[in-house]
């Protein structure tokens, strides 16, 4: 079996990271892997640089790997990260996609197997989707 | 010239987010492009939000229509998919 696109979510709050991959990995199901990147080091509300690039390395299977950043200064984070990829996998982009949304529909298309840009694509189209 | 094929299922549940995650699952991975159709209403089996966006109950009648190289199988492998994973509820 091939090797599945893996995602990592980063959100300001431990919960809110851990619930969104919680409700994607139901929809994706098992063949997904999503590594979360919740709050500061210390467990605060905030993003944390080190906490990023380590879910990274836990979510890569070698066919790359979709970052999705909720809000604000999570980008910021993410584009630092980065910026300086010496430590990071080959393949590794940032969604810019609703999170809830993005990360359901990535993790449908990691699970499906489709490849990188599939899964991105699949992240970003969230933005276009009615929820009513 | 492309197959096509097409079937339809009474559902046995309401199609939440986890049947729903496994009909795209399955879309995602054939070539043919995929339709479900609720009604009036039509979603790419593979965008999971528009197949929840759909709102499809149990009683109501599904159809899934393909187009493409391996559109049978495609149609075969998501019937069985709604036939199976409406039944638990959720």
């Amino acid at each position: 079996m091939a090797a599945n696109v893996g995602i990592v979510l980063v959100s300001h709050s431990v919960s809110l990271a851990e619930g969104t991959a919680e409700l994607a990995g139901q929809v994706g199901g098992a063949a997904v892997t999503i590594a979360t990147a919740g709050g500061t080091d210390d467990g605060r509300i905030g993003t944390s640089i080190g906490k990023i690039a380590h879910a990274v390395r836990l979510a890569d299977a070698g066919v790359g790997v979709l970052i999705l950043p909720d809000l604000g200064s999570s980008v910021l984070t993410v584009r630092a990260l980065l910026a300086d990829p010496d430590d990071l996998p080959g393949q590794v982009v940032m969604a810019d996609a609703p999170f809830v949304e993005g990360a359901v529909a990535a993790a449908v298309i990691a699970a499906a197997g489709g490849d990188l840009k599939a899964v991105l694509d699949a992240a970003q189209e969230a933005r276009h989707a009615r929820k009513l | 010239m492309p197959e096509s094929s097409e079937a339809t299922i009474t559902l046995a549940g309401d199609l939440h987010a986890r049947p729903a995650g496994a009909l795209s699952v399955a879309a995602a991975k054939f070539d043919a492009a995929v339709e479900v159709i609720v009604g009036t209403s039509q979603a790419n089996a593979k965008s999971v939000l528009a197949v929840m966006q759909l709102g499809a109950s149990s009683g109501q009648q599904v159809t899934i229509r393909a187009t493409g190289p391996d559109a049978g199988a495609a149609v075969a492998a998501i019937i069985g998919i709604l036939a199976g994973a409406t039944k638990a509820g959720d």
